[in-house]
């Protein structure tokens, strides 16, 4: 029989709301595992002990009264530390932030909270979303649950550190670039990209507004879709977030993909995919060849550019966004003479390098004489690859890349080599830039035992058949989370 | 296109920020090795005349209407200094740095 850890969510939710298991239980199987695992990867931030226990015997009190909490009745959340929930502290593994308590809970997790969920604590990250890897953090580097000596991906590193390591069976990220699905490849977990406007970012600390989506990281993919329902759907508090109805996720996701088109990119190579990554992508296309989809080939002459378009773009964003950091009104404030000294030298101290470099280069592609040049140019490349995008999904319901390009890559490796780091998110980038759903769904393991993934888009706002296709390969696939580290946890 | 330390100066001041010596040499390199990357755009197509195109989902407008925003104190309770429960402080606002 399963540890109440291994459990999935949708299982944990069933046996709460039945009362075979309490929410209790639950909870301090997931805080025992958490205390296990923990010293080994650094997935934490802050772990929120005592309220998640008093959470869950409130759970508890409710089912005893007839009640139903909701779907998500008992199931330990974690959340990347970019996601507001009121009286929290919130640190975008930033020193700019630090002391800041979020005064309100966002969208997405009032909705988790009023699903049932008990939030186990917030997750490490790269500062501001801002990263591959989860180095980029000012506090601390989370570890890759299957190579201790590899990173887990990022930027929401934290909450598919957790989920992988199996302190939590469902955590929440964000993905401007690829910051929900990178992490799920690094870690073996699935990561959600939902279409842009499918869930609310009120809450959520922007980066790049024209691409953050926030999303659920699970350990298989049933869970994924049912976290996602709870989340999804218009909120009057963004004006983004589209007005239309959700549909259900998890009606027809065993239906499998027979007959379903999915567009193969021919311009792939461009790519330099590592050999592993290669094989592992190989495997992906047989699962869902197997399963019965029609494989066809689509030609995407504008992915080489993507990453060039997503940096231009996204910089550009975040370095609006980010002006808000300015000592003034919250966050850190340097010791400063006059007010525009209080600014700079806020600013200096309180960002990381990373956050620096993406500032910088924003507000260069913003600036006076090089506006057409590089921002301008990005948007009609980012155009360009729009349309080259509808022509392959008239041809494909479903169109298929690697999540990414190797495997998990070794702490330290890519640090000093920031556009090395830029190209992990060649496959993940048009679809942020372009707002389609994506989701990346592990396939295997690689020779060295290290997690792939395929990573599969759709058309905008039908995640339900991306949904079933990701079932599908991962039925194919026999997929099951278990790190390598397994015997070595603490006590 | 390759950046110069002056370059680099005169962006950081746009953007409110302060490096040192050392800082300013490596992002010199750092950030020419990435706008020579971002260069390669110039290669590519274009969609046509689209360039400020809305992102892929509509805005919806809101209703003009008042509603309930983040109390005061709640609000204040967040930020570095503040004075007599209404207002935030800051240090002098004329002279110092800054590109004005």
């Amino acid at each position: 029989m399963s540890e109440l850890w291994e459990l999935s969510v949708e299982e944990v939710g069933r046996r709460v709301r039945s009362r075979e298991v309490s929410a209790v239980e639950v909870t301090e199987a997931a805080l025992a595992r958490t205390a296990q695992v923990e010293p080994l990867i650094s997935a934490y931030l802050e772990v929120f002990t005592e309220e998640a226990r008093r959470r869950a015997s409130g759970i508890d009190l409710r089912i005893a009264a007839g009640e139903d909490p909701g779907p998500l009745a008992g199931v330990p959340v974690a959340l990347k530390d970019n996601l507001s929930l009121a009286g929290h502290r919130l640190t975008c593994a930033s020193r700019i932030l630090e002391g800041y308590v979020a005064p309100y809970t966002g969208t997405a997790v009032e909705r988790l909270l009023a699903a049932g969920a008990v939030i186990l604590g917030r997750t490490n990250m790269d500062e501001f979303a801002m990263g591959s890897s989860c180095e980029n953090s000012a506090f601390q580097t989370t570890r890759n649950p299957w190579d201790l000596s590899k990173v887990p991906g990022g930027s929401s590193g934290g909450p598919a550190a957790a989920v992988a390591a199996g302190s939590v069976p469902l955590s929440f990220g964000s993905d401007t670039g690829g910051s929900i699905r990178q992490p799920a490849a690094l870690s073996g977990v699935v990561g959600i990209k939902p279409t842009y406007g499918r869930v609310s970012r009120y809450g959520l600390v922007a980066f790049a507004s024209s691409t953050d989506q926030i999303g659920p990281l699970t350990r298989n993919v049933r869970d994924a879709a049912l976290a996602l329902q709870v989340i999804a759907g218009p909120d009057p508090n963004d004006a983004t977030c589209a007005d239309r109805p959700v549909e259900n996720y998890l009606a027809r996701i065993e239906e499998g993909i027979a007959g379903l088109k999915v567009g193969v990119i021919r311009d792939i190579d461009v790519a330099g995919l590592s050999p592993a990554s290669a094989r592992g992508w190989r495997e992906g296309l047989a699962f869902l060849e197997r399963a019965g989809a029609e494989i066809l080939e689509v030609s995407l002459p504008s992915l080489g550019a993507a990453v060039a378009v997503y940096y231009v773009v996204a910089m550009s964003e975040a370095s609006a966004n980010l002006a808000r950091f300015d000592g003034v009104r919250y966050g850190r404030r340097a010791p400063a003479d006059n007010l525009a000294d209080l600014y700079v030298a806020s600013r200096s101290e309180g960002f990381g390098p990373e956050v620096k470099r993406r500032i910088m280069l924003g507000t260069f592609a913003l600036s006076s004489g090089y506006y057409e040049a590089y921002y301008g140019r990005a948007r009609g490349v980012l155009e360009r690859m729009r349309r080259e995008l509808d022509a392959a999904f008239e041809r494909a319901d479903l169109l298929v890349t690697p999540t990414s390009p190797t495997s998990a890559f070794g702490i330290g490796e890519r640090m000093d080599d920031p556009l090395a780091m830029y190209l992990s998110d060649i496959f993940t980038a048009p679809a942020s830039l372009v707002g389609l759903p994506a989701f990346a769904v592990p396939t295997g393991l690689d020779d060295d035992g290290l997690p792939q993934s395929l990573q599969i888009m759709g058309r905008m706002f039908d995640e339900a058949t991306v949904f079933r296709a990701c079932r599908a390969v991962e039925r194919e696939a026999a997929w099951r989370v278990a790190p390598a580290f397994r015997g070595r946890e603490a006590g | 296109m390759a950046l110069t330390t002056e370059d680099v100066r005169k962006i950081a001041s746009l953007a409110r920020l302060r490096f040192s010596p050392e800082e300013e040499r490596v992002f010199t390199e750092q950030l020419g090795h990435i706008v020579d990357y971002i260069d390669q755009l110039q290669r590519y197509e274009t969609g046509s005349g689209e360039t400020e195109a809305a992102p892929a989902s509509p805005v919806r407008e809101a209703e003009d209407q008042a509603r309930p925003c983040l109390p005061r104190e709640v609000f204040l309770a967040n930020a570095p200094a503040s004075a007599l429960g209404e207002f935030l402080v800051v240090p002098e606002v004329k002279g110092g740095g800054g590109d004005e």
